[in-house]
């Protein structure tokens, strides 16, 4: 079981000791996700406060499956709403958040570590690699993806439908037991 | 454009939508093509968990006097929270009352849908209009302010959850669950000018037909709609076209009856 799980169950009856367990084992991918995301220090760090406080003011919201897993889209979609408070440049579109609750793959994800994680991706081609790397930590649109790239609108979609692909695929091999 | 290419159209939206890069507006309608479809949900399962582990390559170490202080300031507001037994914050960051869940949808969604939700029972054509103008103008405020995430993240998270449950309608789904109900249309005809479609509900054990929401769907005849009621009361869900305002019993034949068992 994910261990997060285990710590959580204790969060919810307001084990301080165990939430400092949690942030111990999950700060720095909270605070790398809102650093790749908001490009700022400082506001990586408010954005891994404000995160962690959710964790032990609504344990509630963590509703099963991986909490690594969780844990990762409440901070991804933490920091789109940053960036959506702080637009000023109306013509940069924010994507949309992921969906909060675990899928069937959630498992997988508790297998995996970063360096297999990059590992996988460096499998990719660099087109589809610089695409889907852009498109989840840029906080931008696959329009705007095809905008910056000077890319077909069509040839970003496909090349992100491949590329994440043959990464689950990759990912499914080392994630085998 | 055919439906072969159009269908493949839609699974490339369904990889942008798992990476997290669609428009807010499209979400919507790519959440309606998965919930109908059952290898678009396959598939979004699969690339879902391929995106959420591009999160783990930003697991980097933290600056040590940065993380130290970050640390001390969250365990010092955790340990006076913990002392003093209440919360530092509010609870439920989705805290939304039930009816406005299909809200956050619309205000995503406004352009190609149209979600309609409205409070508590509503029984009387006035009633309904005033309930949808309302819904509207929540709508609105909601797109403005830009905090129905919450919401809205909860409408799709529903439609698109394994454990819920599926009932295959002649327009497309409707989907159960826990307590809450949607429409999930992909194939609603066109309506002549003054009509809408309107939503019927009966209890378990019933067969007298209760009003529900009006709704219309947009121009590819697709529409998400979260029904106001508590589903485990629920025992069948009908639609039928109705004037504009809606009616107090059906005045036409049924598009669908069906019972949620």
């Amino acid at each position: 079981m994910d261990p997060g799980v285990r710590l959580m169950e204790r969060v919810q009856a307001r084990d301080v000791a165990a939430f400092e367990s949690l942030y111990d084992s999950y700060h720095r991918l909270v605070f790398g996700i809102g650093l790749r995301i908001l490009g700022d220090p400082t506001m990586a760090e408010d954005l891994t406060q404000t995160v962690f406080l959710k964790v032990w003011t609504a344990p509630e919201a963590f509703r099963g499956g991986s909490f690594v897993a969780w844990v990762s889209r409440v901070a991804r979609n933490r920091a789109l709403d940053v960036l959506r408070a702080r637009s000023v440049r109306p013509e940069i579109e924010i994507p949309a958040d992921l969906p909060l609750e675990g899928s069937l793959d959630d498992d997988v994800l508790t297998r995996l570590d970063a360096q297999r994680v990059r590992d996988a991706l460096a499998q990719l081609p660099p087109e589809q690699r610089g695409l889907i790397e852009m498109g989840f930590f840029g906080g931008v649109t696959h329009q705007e993806l095809a905008r910056r790239t000077d890319t077909p609108l069509g040839t970003v979609k496909t090349r992100i439908r491949s590329g994440l692909r043959r990464l689950r695929q990759a990912l499914g091999e080392h994630a085998a037991p | 454009m055919t439906d072969e290419s159009m269908r493949e159209a839609m699974l490339e939206s369904v990889a942008l939508y798992a990476l997290g890069v669609l428009p807010r507006e499209e979400t919507a309608l790519v959440a309606a093509f998965i919930a109908n479809d059952d290898e678009a949900r396959r598939e979004y399962d699969e690339l879902r968990a391929a995106a959420t582990a591009l999160a783990h390559t930003a697991d980097e170490p933290v600056d040590s006097a940065r993380s130290a202080r970050l640390k001390e300031r969250l365990m010092a507001r955790v340990r006076a929270d913990a002392a003093s037994g209440r919360m530092t914050a509010a609870r439920g960051s989705a805290a939304y009352p039930a009816w406005m869940w299909g809200t956050g949808l619309a205000a995503a969604a406004a352009v190609v849908f149209s979600v309609v939700t409205v409070a508590q029972d509503v029984n009387t054509r006035g009633e309904l209009a005033a309930a949808q103008r309302r819904a509207a103008t929540l709508a609105v405020e909601l797109a403005e302010s830009q905090r129905s995430g919450a919401a809205e993240n909860r409408t799709l998270t529903d439609l698109l959850a394994p454990d819920a449950r599926r009932y295959a309608v002649a327009p497309g789904t409707v989907i159960v669950r826990r307590d809450r109900v949607y429409f999930a249309f992909s194939k609603l005809g066109a309506l002549p000018k003054g009509r809408v479609y309107q939503a019927w509900t009966a209890p378990r054990g019933s067969t007298t037909m209760a009003p529900s929401v009006t709704f219309t769907p947009n121009s590819d005849g697709v529409a998400i709609v979260a029904l106001p009621v508590d589903a485990t009361r629920v025992g069948t869900v009908a639609v039928s076209v109705e004037p504009e305002g809606g009616s107090k019993a059906p005045t036409t034949t049924p598009t669908f009856v069906r019972p949620l068992s």
